[in-house]
């Protein structure tokens, strides 16, 4: 074989082994969206489940806040519904997916202002303790918004940088969605008082 | 040696202003930089957190001070976890409590690994129970005492600090290149020792003497003998005024592992949090 030959051989290697890798630390960054989305699920999965023992306990004091309570119920149905694919989330079904955790949130904050009329409510135990981890289950959520939106910015960019984006393109990696501000979403809602 | 400098300026903190004693002295986990905790309580929190560390490797910070930026204790409670990464790396086992006095509030943050041990409703029916009504009135000492003692009541037992051990592998390759190091020193210095006629490890240097001193260079005869057969040779060298080399390497060695006396300070393993805890106001 010719010297030019090897010469252009051992060249081709190094772009193939340098494609490689970088294919390779697009799908590592990839799955760590993934990941941070699952949190993020866990996270709204576990208000969820909140949901039920709370409405239980005011209803036990407030029982002429059935409208409250059943839309506290009714947000919360409308949100578990939704199931989003982590690999593959467009920006509507986000959109879609927050505007049905957004109804939640306002329906449950409103259940927290009913519960303000009721002394008795107010002063039990276990609607006390709800409401921290209601409280500490919105921080949670805070938290890991910002994760998924921190990672998905890195695998954003790193997929715009040249040769990412072509080796983006061939292998059909596309941008994740963010989750955008609004109003004050940005900073955990406190359900303190 | 910070904090009597940095309580001059008592008032308004950010996570990063708070002076960590931990890090000055690894039995230290209360920061009182504002003295709002009596020396006596902070002692005994002292004792019951190293205590709480030594068998469950779980890392706490208790945070006392007069005001928090933005009056957000969770965001303060939260920044330090973070930032200064309390707890294990990968058991995130760390809690900061914080009290900030003109805030009125009190805030618990749990690392992730400890949301299962110390789930929020337990740091609420903590504050409910043993916190709010002395912070309320303005009895701090009692409160956080009574809040630490609980705290450590429900830690207790729930992890094992032999956990924290599983640490070590992410630094055996570094451990592993710095042995390797020494010994390639020491090997080099015992070949310089090496008598080139009989063979033995007995080839010393025993006289030195300076020939010539030119500006800042010192040219030396240095003589190396044999303690065995005898073999002698005269070696000139040429070097710079500052340093000595009769020593050779060996001189280095003492530094390793040397503690200074009195108090060492400890570290944060690395823990995130996530958001976990909780908070009241009083």
């Amino acid at each position: 074989m010719s010297k030019t030959g090897i010469i252009l051989i051992g060249v081709l290697a190094v772009i193939a082994i340098y494609l490689f890798s970088a294919y390779n630390s697009l799908v590592t960054k990839d799955e760590g969206v993934t990941a941070e989305w699952q949190n993020v699920e866990a996270a709204y999965q576990r208000r969820a489940d909140l949901i039920p023992n709370l409405v239980e306990t005011v209803k036990g004091y407030a029982k002429h806040e059935s409208t409250t309570l059943k839309e506290v119920i009714e947000a919360r149905a409308n949100a578990t519904s939704i199931k989003i694919d982590p690999s593959n989330v467009t920006p509507e079904q986000l959109a879609e997916y927050m505007k049905a955790q957004n109804g939640v949130s306002s329906a449950l904050s409103r259940l927290i202002a009913v519960a303000e009329s009721y002394p008795d409510l107010k002063a039990n135990q276990n609607f006390l303790e709800l409401q921290s981890q209601l409280e500490g289950t919105e921080n949670r959520i805070a938290v890991a918004r910002k994760n998924y939106n921190d990672v998905a910015k890195d695998f954003n960019s790193a997929i715009r940088r040249v040769p990412n984006n072509i080796i983006a393109s061939f292998a059909g990696l596309e941008k994740h969605a963010y989750f955008e501000a609004e109003e004050g979403a940005e900073k955990a809602p406190k359900v303190q008082f | 040696m910070l904090s009597p400098v940095i309580s001059l300026f008592a008032g308004v903190y950010s996570a990063e202003d708070v002076p960590m004693v931990h890090l000055q002295d690894k039995n230290r986990y209360v920061c009182n930089p504002d003295n709002i905790l009596s020396s006596d309580s902070v002692y005994v929190m002292d004792t019951m957190l190293a205590n709480l560390e030594a068998t469950t490797g779980i890392e706490v910070v208790v945070v006392a001070v007069e005001q928090v930026k933005n009056g957000d204790c969770y965001d303060f409670a939260f920044n330090i976890g973070n930032g200064q990464g309390v707890g294990k790396k990968k058991i995130n086992n760390g809690l900061v409590i914080v009290l900030s006095t003109k805030d009125r509030c009190v805030q618990f943050v749990t690392g992730y690994g400890l949301e299962e041990f110390l789930p929020d409703a337990i740091c609420k029916r903590i504050q409910v129970q043993s916190m709010n009504d002395a912070f309320a009135e303005g009895r701090w000492s009692d409160g956080m005492t009574a809040g630490v003692r609980r705290v450590c009541g429900v830690l207790t037992g729930t992890m094992d600090a032999e956990l924290e051990e599983e640490g070590l592998m992410d630094y055996l390759p570094t451990l592993i290149f710095v042995i390797v190091l020494i010994a390639f020193l020491m090997w080099m210095e015992r070949r310089k020792r090496k008598c080139p006629v009989c063979g033995k490890y007995t080839y010393n240097q025993t006289h030195s003497k300076v020939i010539k001193r030119s500006g800042r260079y010192i040219d030396r005869l240095i003589t190396y003998e044999c303690l065995n057969c005898g073999y002698k040779t005269n070696k000139k060298v040429h070097q710079y005024k500052d340093s000595d080399y009769s020593g050779g390497f060996g001189g280095g060695y003492g530094g390793f592992g040397g503690s200074h006396g009195g108090f060492s300070g400890g570290s944060f393993g690395g823990g995130s949090f996530g958001g976990g805890g909780a908070g009241s106001r009083f």
